[in-house]
């Protein structure tokens, strides 16, 4: 997706939780811009599906439940209660220990090896840094990672708006350092 | 600052968008599991009800919220408060159990008054029913909590004021990101 004139991402910069999305957002736009990484889905697929099946099957209690008057439909309804709460646990030990806030997986092909880049990110409550941890795995099984702790304003002007040549900057410095490390050894 | 709100939602690939509504999903499948969940646990088809009249006074007043039990092995005893459906209405009454004959083989009839009527509860029955059966009974009452269910009652009362109310909360969880 390329644009004549980048969009200009502008949010409140008080408010913590959109700023780490749109630096978020700004960081998958460098790695597959700039870095020409393929951003693979499968997480965030995997998380999507888990909720879809959650829905599903409430849905579906709720329409057996219309279909059979209650005292019928008790046995559905047991099945599809425990399921459900079920699921509800998979998805949140999904999320925090699959998952850990990772934002952005993308993968890379350099010489004969591919790469997977993996970036999550964190802000804690009223604190105004901005934590990054880039993780790189490549097809040998090696695992490298590096990781950032700035202050939104390293990223984001005054006005609220994110200026992209910064985060360009900073992802760069990092994909260089995580790359080349990988040379020396 | 309404359209602060929808840039969060235009700055949203398919796939954030797609978890903006099953997140929503989720918490309305949450309510609906809960619910059911207690459906099957107290035997109840209806296990939270709310005193619509005052025909409980002074035990229960027009907005209490009541608890119900339905199991099965528990029999219906005279003195206590069920919540019953006349067969055609589906608006459930809440009276106290007047009068009950029971046969060996465990069927009961009963008959039924609110407090604060000076009738008992033959005029409200189908017609040509004298006596309620088990399976008009919707619950036995076992707890209640005073005043909590005026909101329900101002709701369908004033149904713009519900959809307002649900209106703002379905926007705001669709729109908000994480």
């Amino acid at each position: 997706m390329t644009n004549e004139t980048p969009e200009v991402v502008k949010i409140n910069k008080w408010d913590g939780a959109a700023a780490k999305n749109a630096i978020d957002d700004a960081i998958r736009e460098v790695f597959t811009g700039e870095l020409k990484c393929k951003e693979s889905f499968a997480l965030i697929d995997g998380r999507l599906f888990l909720c879809a099946l959650a829905v599903g099957v409430a849905l579906y209690a709720l329409l057996w439940d219309y279909l059979y008057p209650f005292p019928q439909s008790r046995l559905v309804l047991i099945i599809c209660v425990s399921s459900y709460f079920i699921l509800m646990s998979i998805l949140t030990l999904y999320t925090t220990f699959k998952e850990k806030g990772i934002f952005v997986v993308a993968r890379e092909k350099v010489s004969n090896n591919t790469r997977t880049w993996e970036a999550s990110s964190y802000v804690k409550k009223h604190d105004d840094k901005y934590n990054l941890v880039l993780v790189m795995r490549d097809s040998s099984g090696r695992t490298r990672e590096a990781s950032v702790n700035k202050s939104f304003a390293n990223f984001i002007d005054t006005n609220g708006t994110v200026v992209q040549t910064l985060i360009v900057n900073e992802i760069t410095k990092l994909y260089n350092s995580l790359s080349s490390e990988k040379k020396e050894k | 600052m309404l359209d602060v709100l929808f840039d969060d939602v235009k700055r949203m690939n398919k796939r954030q968008f797609i978890y903006q509504v099953l997140s929503f999903g989720m918490i309305v499948s949450s309510a609906l599991m809960i619910w059911k969940g207690l459906m099957v646990v107290t035997g109840s088809e209806s296990p939270i009800v709310v005193v619509l009249s005052g025909s409980m006074e002074p035990a229960f007043h027009r907005g209490d919220l009541l608890f119900l039990t339905n199991y099965p092995d528990e029999p219906v005893r005279v003195g206590e408060i069920v919540v019953f459906k006349v067969e055609g209405r589906d608006i459930p009454i809440v009276h106290r159990v007047l009068k009950l004959h029971e046969k060996n083989n465990g069927t009961v009839k009963f008959l039924t008054k609110g407090d604060n009527n000076s009738v008992d509860d033959r005029g409200l029955y189908a017609q040509g029913q004298l006596w309620l059966t088990k399976k008009d009974v919707v619950g036995r009452t076992r707890g209640f909590l005073p005043y909590v269910g005026m909101v329900t009652i101002y709701m369908n009362e004033y149904p713009k004021f519900k959809f307002a109310v649900l209106g703002c909360l379905a926007i705001y969880v669709l729109v908000h990101r994480e």
